[in-house]
């Protein structure tokens, strides 16, 4: 019999959870038909529900069931657990055989600091639930690695075992061939916090002055700067479409601040689906394994340039990085979560 | 040195930052204030209070970078940290009072974000510590001191702070005043500065009122041993860091709020009487012959140990500015005489200076008009600013004075200000370096000039100097106590011989290319205070008509008159400080009738005519100079009297008036000088 499954999470996640999930209810709805309840937590006051999810689950006929008092069964799935992190309980009973927390945002940050409080949003959980398993199931290497770290060192991780494979975002996207005539037209587009940007002086090595453009969505701060280079194009977090934004670009160079890290790194993914070659950290490179070139920022520039002067490699390796992909399909989804549902018999305390 | 900065950028987190900042100076830590969090629309007090503190980032090389109240960054801090991030290796340490984990996580991501640094940051809110306010932005830390730093003797100084709804309830200003009578207490009241106005309004306006913002928290601690807090609870962060560093010197702290909210915070506070009525019976029966007692228990309480600067500073890896090596120079004495429209301030200083002994150290802060003359009378000078109406606040040039005079003194050091009213900087400079200081203040002033707030600064110095006036109708006194010390007038003798005048009077024959049968001098004034030119041309048109005569017209630095005398042969413009020998050489004098030139007249017996100045900023001449008159020591002219001028200018130089007036001099006796009585009483100080 197949299990019975319920998503958790807090709707009005704004960016890559929301996205996540909605792609995964789609994934998986010809395999089950899940509850999705919402939690309406302290991190998100006066804020509506991510379109993206809602139109999800418009398209899949599946109801939000909002607050509720309890939430039963076979497989119970709580994404990003960071939103119960401004309160003391989630508001509601979790009776599963088998809890899985998606941990989409990193435990700890470089250096080794919790991100956020992790304990108190954990412990929660694990407070409000009757679980035969209690597993994290990290969006990828990088996320598990900081999960490890904090399980070993946190006493509070002990009530938690981890996932043995990613639950990794699924990157669905049209797939847009790569230019056959690659010019130095960088960019990079994010949401406009600062841990996504990095020091001025390691942007201004990825975008120099001698750069035919570079463009920066999501550079709402960068704006306010009186001091900011009159050759980069500043535009403002969803002041341009991505698509036409991408159509601004051939390089999408995306290094983050030193003391934060993308756990999954959906932008670039997006670049890469939109037939860019992407450039940033090993750290955050290791996602796509092979997909995005791994470099310093010093390195960009010479990177570049041997690109521009072989055409035919920039798109070999476009088409590689958009095969790398693969390992984020809708289908590679299916089969994890396949794997997880015949499992599910098999959760023991 | 240590930069601070705060979590959001706002006159309270300013204020923060500066109650901060003064704590950490005081401890011994070298600190700057990041100036891009000094907001618009700052106070006056605050600007004075910033100023000292203040700095570019890019201009210093921080030891660290502290962020206060840091359990709330704005956006507008993180893009200033991005911005000027910290140079590489630089620790970044923020402090703030934090509810949660979570709320402390927050507030290091943030730094570490902007800045690309992880922070240290320390939690000042345990559930353990009871704040005196809810949710303060400013550590509330205080130095303790070893043992009680209040006065000797049996007098009190009792500062009460009330807020301005209080002082308007029926009684309570009345009752608040009757504390000023009680035995051996001095009373300071800190209040708003609308309950400031309420008092100088009342009945009681002689009361020593502070503002709320009139000086620092830690600069008023000098003025008061006892402390009394009333009203409903403690109003904001700036009292109760008052409040906390009073404690923390060993002072007695007395809640009479409604709320006992230092008493319910667990500071170690006595409690007090709500009302005012109370508090006199309160302070004799229950402080006054104990006070150094509970201030050392107060000292070891253990809510007061917690709130140790020290622990702080410790957990902040803070480390002191190294000792300054011992300073060399011997404690100097400084003059800083007020920019009147002549020079008489400065003189005055310079007469007393001249007193001091020959091995004193005694430099001058003077404006540009003054410079020149004290220079010449070999005294060290630092100049310091006019004020300008070009100036975008009407105090920036006093703001930078203030600086100046923060440099050029030191613990140790005296300070003498002669002028009417006590510039801030001046006010500020000496309650914060705690330095003696005197107040020369000539008397005769216009009736407008005589109010509270001018006089209230006199509780900044450690007494006034009032030089008297010649004639006893003339000395009015504006305040008394032992603070106040009278002396004779302060005034410049000629000690020239008759042989030594001829030989002037040869010498400007010799400089004007004419014989000199006839000298006049005219000194009416820069012209700044009233308008004389139809006095001087007079007087150069009746010289005009004189054979061998000079006529020279002593124009001050930077008048306003004409000092074009081209029409004219017998007249001519000089600028000199040497009006004395000139005068005592001269056949007529026509002057003014400030103090100087007024006293130096009559001390060196030298018959004038005196034609008041009168502009309401000034003393009153036209009292001074009738008072001379009535003896028949000079003659009087109304400004106004042209007919009688010329009169007068005959009586004088053809008729028997100048031995009449001679005679006189013979008659009447003047006091004895106060030049060397004001510098004994100076030394007095410096020798302590």
């Amino acid at each position: 019999m197949t299990p019975t499954i319920a998503y958790v999470t807090d709707p009005r996640f704004p960016g890559g959870t929301s996205s996540a999930i909605a792609a995964e209810l789609a994934a998986i709805s010809d395999m089950v038909r899940p509850a999705v309840y919402g939690l309406s937590t302290a991190m998100f006051r006066d804020r509506e529900d991510a379109p993206v999810l809602t139109d999800a689950l418009a398209a899949l006929n599946l109801t939000l069931i909002r607050d509720p008092e309890e939430i039963a069964a076979d497989i119970v799935i709580f994404h990003n657990p960071a939103c119960l992190k401004f309160q003391n309980t989630p508001g509601t009973r979790i009776i599963a055989r088998h809890l899985i927390v998606v941990t989409h945002e990193n435990f700890l940050r470089p250096g080794g600091h919790e991100a956020f409080d992790v304990a108190n949003c954990l412990d929660q959980i694990a407070g409000a639930s009757v679980a035969l398993t209690r597993s994290l199931a990290p969006v990828s290497d990088a996320n598990r690695s900081t999960v490890s770290d904090w399980m070993d060192r946190h006493p509070a991780g002990a009530r938690w075992q981890q996932t043995q494979d990613n639950w990794p975002n699924i990157c669905d996207f049209d797939l847009i061939a790569p230019t056959a005539r690659p010019a130095d037209r960088r960019g990079r587009h994010s949401r406009p916090g600062f841990e996504k940007f990095p020091s001025r002086e390691t942007m201004d090595l990825c975008f120099p002055s001698d750069a035919a453009s570079s463009v920066i969505l999501g550079a709402d701060h960068l704006a306010d700067d009186p001091d900011r280079p009159p050759h980069w194009t500043l535009i403002p977090f969803q002041g341009l479409s991505v698509a036409q934004y991408f159509d601004m670009i051939d390089f999408m160079v995306y290094y983050t601040a030193p003391t934060w890290h993308e756990s999954f790194g959906r932008v670039l993914a997006e670049a890469i689906a939109a037939g860019k070659i992407v450039i940033t950290d090993p750290g955050t490179a290791q996602t796509f394994q092979g997909g995005v070139k791994a470099a310093t920022p010093d390195e960009v520039s010479d990177i570049i340039a041997g690109y521009i002067a072989d055409p035919d490699r920039y798109q070999a390796d476009v088409r590689a990085g958009q095969r790398s992909l693969d390992a984020f399909s809708a289908a590679a989804f299916r089969r994890m979560f396949s794997d997880v549902l015949s499992r599910s018999g098999e959760a023991v305390l | 040195m240590i930069l601070l900065c705060s979590g959001q950028i706002s006159l309270r987190h300013l204020d923060a930052l500066l109650l901060f900042a003064t704590g950490l100076r005081e401890a011994g830590y070298s600190v700057a204030i990041d100036d891009r969090f000094a907001p618009a629309g700052m106070s006056r007090h605050q600007k004075f209070e910033a100023v000292p503190f203040l700095a570019a980032p890019d201009d210093i090389t921080p030891g660290c970078i502290v962020i206060i109240a840091a359990e709330d960054i704005s956006e507008e801090v993180q893009t200033l940290l991005r911005a000027a991030p910290p140079p590489p290796g630089t620790p970044v340490r923020a402090v703030g009072y934090f509810e949660t984990p979570q709320a402390r996580i927050n507030s290091r991501n943030r730094i570490a974000y902007a800045t690309g640094t992880e922070p240290e940051v320390i939690n000042r809110g345990t559930p353990h510590s009871k704040q005196l306010i809810e949710a303060p932005v400013v550590p509330l830390v205080t130095a303790i001191a070893r043992a009680p730093v209040q006065s000797e003797g049996a007098r009190t100084s009792l500062l009460v702070y009330m807020p301005e709804d209080m002082l308007e309830e029926e009684g309570v200003l009345h009752d608040l005043a009757t504390l000023r009578h009680a035995p051996r207490t001095d009373l300071h009241i800190l209040t708003t500065a609308k309950g400031k106005a309420i008092i100088r309004q009342s009945r009681h306006a002689g009361l020593s009122v502070f503002g709320y913002g009139e000086l620092a928290p830690a600069n008023l601690l000098t003025y008061a041993d006892v402390f009394a807090f009333f009203g409903p609870g403690i109003p904001g962060e700036r009292m109760a860091f008052l409040a906390l560093i009073a404690m923390g010197s060993g002072k007695v702290v007395i809640d009479c709020t409604t709320s006992a909210a230092f008493k319910t915070a667990g500071a170690p506070a006595l409690s007090g009487p709500e009302h005012a009525a109370a508090l006199a019976g309160y302070l004799a029966d229950t402080v006054a012959g104990s006070r150094r007692e509970i201030g050392r228990r107060i000292l070891l309480d253990p809510w007061l140990r917690a709130c140790d600067i020290a622990t702080l500073t410790e957990s902040l890896s803070l480390r002191p500015s190294p000792a300054a090596s011992p300073d060399e120079r011997a404690p100097a004495t400084v003059f800083f005489p007020t920019n009147g429209v002549g020079l008489g301030h400065a003189q005055r200083c310079a007469l007393i200076a001249d007193g001091l002994p020959g091995e004193s150290a005694v430099r001058f802060a003077a404006f540009p008009s003054c410079t020149d003359l004290l220079r010449r009378r070999g005294y060290d000078c630092m100049p310091v600013i006019a004020r300008s109406d070009a100036h975008e606040d009407a105090f920036a040039a006093d703001l930078i004075n203030y600086l100046r005079l923060r440099d050029m003194l030191a613990p140790g050091d005296t300070l003498v200000f002669d002028g009417g009213f006590v510039f801030d900087s001046v006010y500020r400079v000496v309650s914060e370096l705690k330095i003696p200081a005197w107040w020369i203040r000539r008397g005769l002033w216009q009736p407008e000039h005589i109010n509270p707030n001018v006089l209230e600064r006199e509780r900044a110095f450690t007494g006034v100097i009032t030089p008297d006036e010649a004639f006893p109708e003339l000395n009015d006194v504006y305040s008394s106590g032992n603070h106040i010390h009278r002396v004779g007038p302060v005034v410049r003798t000629d000690a020239s011989s008759p042989k030594e005048r001829a030989g002037l009077r040869k010498r400007l024959g010799k400089a004007f290319n004419r014989p000199v049968d006839t000298l006049a001098v005219s000194m009416l004034g820069s012209g700044m205070a009233s308008e004389r030119t139809a006095q001087v041309q007079m007087l150069c048109s009746l010289m005009e008509e004189r054979e061998n005569c000079l006529h020279l017209v002593v124009v001050w630095p930077h008048a306003v008159v004409a000092s074009d005398f081209g029409q004219w042969h017998n007249s001519f413009a000089v600028r000199t400080d040497q009006t004395l020998s000139l005068c005592a050489a001269a056949d007529l004098v026509v002057s003014a009738a400030g103090y100087n030139s007024f006293h130096e007249l009559l001390y060196a017996g030298i018959p004038s005519i005196m034609i008041p100045n009168h502009a309401t900023y000034l003393d009153d001449q036209e009292k001074r100079a009738r008072a001379a008159a009535d003896r028949n020591l000079a003659r009087f002219v109304a400004a106004t009297d042209l007919l009688t001028l010329q009169r007068e200018v005959d009586g004088l130089l053809d008729g028997t008036v100048r031995a009449e007036i001679a005679a006189a001099f013979t008659e009447v006796p003047l006091p004895e000088r106060g030049n060397n009585a004001a510098a004994e009483l100076i030394r007095g100080v410096n020798s302590r």
